[in-house]
């Protein structure tokens, strides 16, 4: 058994590892990690996850319902640490996953990664307090400065293989899968079908009505509450052609908040030098701190970082950079996952009971592989010139979407939540 | 009784839903009221389809918990126990009907305290009664509390009870009484009691909770917490061990051992034993009494002489105990950490007699220690200084230069040369830096009086010419092993200690170039240590190479004759273009690092690079095809030479269109949005020149073509005087193509860090509200605006004041009205007072996080920026 290995069966028991090992660990994440782009190209299937912010239990309850590593591939959007109490166990261990498993896990920068976050949320504190001095955090600060900025996922599939548990699973004719929801023991709690379609048929008759159950702040008239089985396939349109659309999936882009009135093509994103601070304002901030609303354009944030943007930008975003959705974490959401704008972006929350006392349930995001052999869309993916629009006239399939949710971990699995106290004290 | 409440006007479109089966049933859509029938208040949901059917009526009562959530949403539980739920289509329509239930409960409620007499239920608030604390009575106990909490008046009345009472003392032997019985059900009770009394959020009840005689029964209490039951916590044997607590030397006074002691408990109790429990109030309450307690203690410390001169004399050399040393640094050190939370007078008296005292000397014990934890400290302690006044430490340090003593700078730079633990390294890296800098500004607010005040401080002590002086010779020792590269073969042999050093000093200097560069320049000059940075673009270690490729970077966004020259009379470009040749086929953080850099040159059009880049390299530019940056510097170059745009337009005319005429194709795209947007009015742009002293100071010493083009922080703004003709083309091309990035990539790079931390310090505050979801929030800064009016000077921008909620409403005429500059940045209110201590999560009172951030922003931002 390797020290790294070692490292990370301590880490999951919420031990932590020593200083110098925290050193080391850090020296090679960060050898790992310059090796990265500013946009990591990620292929499916991966399991997509968002803000953690240090609750270590939970995550522990994460990969407990989405696999554990390196049998599941994560995605993990940013926000490891501040708020929970354990954000150096959480954070440790998944930079450890990350050295021991480069190609399974890749982690992304969000905007609590920073210096000046941490200091007032509780990250640096926390170092303080376990390890006597503020070492530990410049390490992991470090690293932070080193972090992706983004990733793309490719390859993944527009349709859901069928799950075997659950009551809603009989196929409907000439639909497919687009998403389900899963209960963490697996149970599939709501399933949405949309027809398939000709190859370059431009019928859009999805249903995409998936807003959770329990979402009633819904505009009235604006969406229904969905039926638990999903609305049957509309519109008989399809002829079994299905695999050829699997093939125009078109990628999929995570970042941690969201877009930037700086950025119109995801190629923009790797002219930046990302090693740096998280600047306060700029496209680097912006792809950090941005938040999705209803509204039109771009709109002032009221974090004071970022923007607001409205669902026109994120359609045009994603025609022109052929990407069938934005999946991004930063918010909490109360049912764990929200898809707007017709499903051209997801927010994707997996810290339950946020802060130990909100309430709300976490999700994640399972895409699967194109078992086609179709493949994706062919995003320019940095080659020159290919950048403009060349799927201006067809339309991009948006990827199944699994989605599991999950509650906070059961409470015998875990002690109480409580910040770690200084040992002495002189005064 | 009459109900004196005004009935909202109006009807609201909201929809009704019912929990059933844990599923939120859909009533149905109609518009909801709020009427008093009969004197009693009912909310009535009448139907949009059918105008006669009622999808809900329901009474109003004072004790129905009504609550709002998100914008639009107010939920609460019907008498019968269904959960009901109305979503409202506009946040103001939900605002107007939640405001008439709270009216209404109100009311109810202060009417329910007059008919006190009258009624003989539990919940009548005005005099709270508890029955005398036995185990028999806990239900009934934990009923009452919990009801009377719920309401301000039963908060108030039963805190009252609770501190007239003595009542918490009398719980606290239930606490080993039923621990004897082993009635785990009466623990719970206990301990759910306790939590409710503490969060009764009273200071003189947290007080009591926190004395000696209560407190070990309070958390006794505490450790049964019945969200873990198969859990028990062991706060008591935390609390009661004794050792803990050190004494390097003995304090005396009664009153402040048992501050410290209350002090203790107090933040054991809002670090581990509430920590997951604790709301706003009453997190704010323990903050402010940590708060007045350490403010008390830090005073009764610093003006107790005796006790200074015992505590200092542990140092003396002929003290040999050793251990007791190491605890005088550690007592040192966290006065030092809670000196950072007071207020800046309190902290400055505190220094100053800790420093009159020999503080000075114990720091240099501590660095030279053996233990990297106590070397650690020590910078730790020094730091706490550097943050509190760097100006002050600055001239003690010139003082000593000048009485020919060794200055602090020498021990630290020493020390940086051979420290191995990195941690100690990066510290005495962060503290270097602050000492050398020259120019830091007032941390008084009223340092921004300007430079004469800044002059009146420093000039007074040392002339500039000593200044500098010692600032050449600090820097030759410190870059030494730098120059010595020189003599070095090879760079492929680097050992991990090297490369330490190395990334640090070539951070340190491109802080000294971005900071003061004409201080900078003698030593640059003098040491040509120019070209053994660039000879780190060729080690295999990535990271220094980005150190070294930064430093770069930096010489280029100051636009400084100086440097530029620098830069094109040796081969550095070839060897950032190796990088870029290295790394091509990858995608990678140097490869893009590079790019920015290339960017930066093309997009801020600096000529003598441009020239430089493509005489020199034009082939090897040629080759590099993946991103278009480098065809447009030859196109750029070509432009200047002034042939046509004719011959490359073909090759690259869809993504830079040189003709003016011709629209450019992206206009669709983001051209609608952000044409036009480095267009300023000459207002505006006057404004830009001028509002940033700091800028203004620091680049009014640039000998650069102009003053106001040399700060890169305005420099999209600025029109180059001599190039118009050009202008014109490029404008036009990257207003349609380029203009996102235009401001991207310099706003990360070229507003250094140095730039934003050195400006007067700045207010990271936020609010602490941790339910919702835009929980996290960057302050504005100073520099905020810069940036970001520019972009949004466009008028389509738009909208760029409306937050969602009402985002419905948002009409067309909405938008064309927000054609101003509307600043990017709201600035957020810190909290209500000044002195609040509770702003956010942070555990710390706000000045702490303002100068922590500070400090910060000073050591660690500036490697990034």
């Amino acid at each position: 058994m390797s020290d790294l290995d070692r490292a990370i069966e301590q880490l999951r028991a919420c031990r932590l590892i020593p200083e110098s090992q925290v050193r080391e660990l850090c020296y090679k994440a960060r050898e790992l990690l310059i090796e990265e782009g500013n946009v990591v190209s990620v292929d499916a299937p991966v399991t997509i996850c968002g803000d953690i912010h240090g609750q270590f239990h939970d995550l522990m309850e994460l990969f407990r319902v989405g696999g554990d590593v390196p049998d599941t591939n994560y995605l993990f959007m940013g926000d490891f640490v501040d708020r929970g109490f354990y954000s150096l166990e959480s954070f440790l261990l998944l930079l450890c996953l990350k050295v021991r498993y480069p190609d399974r896990i890749t982690l992304i920068r969000g905007n609590h990664e920073s210096r000046q976050i941490t200091t007032v949320y509780g990250f640096y504190d926390e170092c303080i307090r376990k390890y006597g001095s503020a070492n530990v955090w410049r390490y992991c600060c470090e690293v932070f400065d080193y972090l992706a900025l983004g990733a793309i996922v490719l390859g993944a599939s527009s349709e859901l293989e069928p799950t075997n548990t659950g009551p809603a699973n009989v196929p409907i004719e000439d639909s497919e899968l687009e998403t389900e929801v899963l209960d963490s023991s697996g149970h599939v709690t709501m399933s949405t079908y949309r027809p398939r379609r000709r190859a370059f048929s431009n019928a859009s008759t999805d249903s995409r009505n998936i807003s959770p159950p329990r979402d009633i702040a819904a505009a009235p008239g604006q969406t229904g509450v969905p039926s638990r089985t999903g609305a049957p396939g509309t519109g008989a349109s399809g002829d079994g052609n299905g695999s050829a659309a699997n093939s125009r999936t078109g990628a999929v882009l995570c970042v941690h908040g969201g877009l930037s009135p700086l950025i119109d093509s995801v190629d923009k994103i790797r002219l930046i030098d990302r090693k740096q601070e998280v600047p306060h304002e700029g496209a680097m901030c912006d792809l950090l701190w941005s938040d999705p609303d209803e509204i039109e354009g771009w709109g002032l944030s009221p974090r004071g970082a970022g923007f607001l943007f409205g669902g026109d930008i994120v359609k045009q975003f994603n025609h022109l950079n052929g990407l069938s959705l934005v999946a991004r974490a930063h918010q909490l959401v109360m049912e764990g996952y929200k898809e707007m704008f017709d499903g051209g972006i997801v927010t994707v929350w997996s810290a339950p009971n946020y802060c130990y006392r909100c309430g709300n349930v976490a999700a994640i995001l399972e895409l699967g592989e194109d078992a086609s052999g179709g493949g994706t869309v062919a995003r320019s993916n940095g080659e020159y010139g290919r950048s403009n629009g060349i799927m201006s006239d067809s339309r991009v399939v948006s990827p199944g979407r699994r989605y599991r949710v999950f509650e906070a971990a059961a409470q015998d699995t875990r002690g109480m939540p409580a910040k770690k106290p200084v040992a002495d004290y002189f005064l | 009784m009459a109900l004196e409440v005004q009935p909202p006007d109006g009807r609201k479109r909201v929809k009704v839903y019912e929990l059933r089966d844990n599923d939120w049933f859909d009533r149905g859509t109609g518009f909801c009221t709020g009427q008093i029938c009969e004197e009693e208040p009912r909310i009535f949901v009448e139907s949009e389809d059918l105008p006669n059917r009622m999808l809900l009526e329901t009474r109003i009562t004072k004790d129905d918990g009504y609550q709002k959530q998100q914008e639009t949403l107010i939920v609460w539980t019907e008498r019968n126990g269904t959960d009901m739920a109305l979503s409202f289509q506009e946040a103001e329509g939900c605002a107007v009907i939640w405001d008439f239930v709270n009216t209404v409960q109100q009311h109810l409620l202060s009417l329910a305290s007059v008919d006190d007499a009258l009624s003989d239920d539990l919940d009548h608030y005005q005099s709270v009664v508890l029955p005398a604390p036995e185990l028999g009575t806990l239900p009934e106990i934990e009923q009452i509390v919990r009801n009377a909490s719920m309401t301000q008046v039963g908060r108030d009345s039963l805190s009252k009870l609770i501190i007239r009472d003595d009542y918490i003392a009398k719980l606290v032997p239930l606490v080993s009484m039923a621990e004897d019985l082993e009635s785990l059900i009466d623990l719970h009770r206990l301990c759910n009691i306790m939590k409710s009394l503490i969060l009764l959020n009273d200071n003189t009840i947290i007080e009591t909770v926190v004395s000696d005689h209560v407190i070990l029964g309070v958390v006794g209490a505490l450790e049964y917490d019945p969200e873990f039951p198969t859990h028990k916590a062991n706060h008591r044997q935390y609390l009661a061990d004794k050792s803990r607590y050190k004494e390097v030397v003995p304090i005396k006074d009664a009153l402040i051992r048992r501050k410290i002691r209350s002090t203790w408990r107090l933040q054991y109790l809002k670090d581990v034993v509430l920590a997951r429990i604790l709301d706003d109030p009453t997190f704010s309450v323990l903050n402010s009494l940590i708060f007045f307690n350490q403010m008390e203690i830090v005073n009764h410390i610093q003006a107790n002489g005796p006790f200074l001169r015992e505590l200092f004399s542990v140092f003396d050399p002929r003290n040999l105990d050793q251990k007791r040393k190491d605890d005088a640094v550690q007592f040192l050190h966290q006065c030092a950490g809670i000196a950072k939370n007071l207020q800046v007078p309190s902290r400055t008296q505190l220094f100053a007699n800790f420093i009159s005292h020999g503080l000075f000397a114990v720091i240099a014990f501590a660095v030279k220690h053996v233990n990297p934890a106590m070397r650690t400290t020590g910078i730790d302690i020094l730091v706490a200084l550097l943050d509190h006044d760097p100006v002050m430490m600055r001239s003690y340090m010139l003082k000593a230069v000048n009485e020919k003593k060794t200055p602090l700078t020498d021990t630290l730079i020493d020390l940086l040369h051979v420290e191995t633990d990195l941690g100690v390294k990066n510290q005495l890296a962060d503290a270097i830096k602050v000492l050398l800098d020259p120019q830091i500004p007032m941390q008084d607010p009223l340092g921004r009086a300007g430079p004469d005040y800044f002059k009146l401080r420093t000039n007074s002590l040392l002339s500039d010419a000593f200044v500098q002086q010692h600032f050449d010779e600090s820097s030759k020792r410190l870059f030494q092993p730098l120059k010595q590269l020189a003599n070095r073969a090879t760079l492929n042999d680097l050992t991990f200690q090297e490369v330490t050093l190395y990334t640090h000093l070539v951070d340190i200097l491109t802080f000294f170039v971005r900071q003061h560069l004409f201080r900078t320049r003698n030593s640059i000059q003098s040491e040509s240590l120019a070209p053994r940075v660039a000879q780190l673009l060729r080690v295999p270690q990535k990271h220094l190479k980005l150190a070294a490729l930064k430093f770069f970077r930096t010489l280029i966004s100051l636009q400084d004759t100086f440097y530029q020259a620098l830069m094109t009379h040796n081969n550095t470009f070839e060897l950032i273009l190796d990088i870029v040749y290295e790394t091509m086929p990858r995608d990678n953080l140097l490869n893009s690092a590079c790019l920015e850099l290339f960017e930066f040159i093309k997009r801020e059009n600096i000529k003598p690079f441009i020239l430089h880049v493509v005489e020199k390299y034009r082939e090897k530019l040629e080759n590099i095809v993946y991103v278009d940056t480098f065809q447009s510097l030859i196109l750029r170059y070509d432009q200047m030479q002034g042939y046509g745009a004719e011959v490359d337009s073909t090759l690259f005319g869809h993504d830079e269109p040189t003709d003016p005429a011709s629209p450019p194709r992206k206009m669709y795209i983001s051209g609608q949005r952000w044409q036009g947007a480095r267009e300023l009015d000459p207002a505006e742009e006057d404004y830009f020149n001028t509002s940033d002293d700091e800028d203004e100071i620091k680049w009014a010493q640039n000998d650069g073509p102009s003053n106001g083009s040399a700060s890169p922080a305005i420099k999209p703004l600025v029109d180059y005087p001599d190039d118009d003709d050009e202008d014109i083309m490029d404008t036009k091309a990257e207003g349609a193509d380029q203009p996102p990035m235009a401001s991207q990539t310099e706003t990360p790079d070229d507003v250094p860090a140095s730039i934003l931390t050195q400006s007067p310090p700045e207010r990271l505050s936020e609010k602490r509200r941790r339910e919702e979801e835009d929980d996290d929030e960057l302050i504005k800064l100073t520099a905020g605006p810069k940036r970001r009016s520019s972009t949004s000077s466009n008028s389509s921008s738009s909208l760029m004041n409306r937050r969602s909620s009402a985002n419905k409403n948002a009409s067309p005429d909405v938008k064309n009205n927000v054609t101003s500059v509307a600043p990017k940045r709201i600035a957020i209110n810190f909290g209500s007072t000044a002195r609040q201590p509770s702003d956010d999560d942070t555990t710390s009172m706000e000045t702490t996080s303002e100068s922590s951030e500070e400090s910060r922003d000073k050591s660690q931002g500036n490697e990034g920026g």
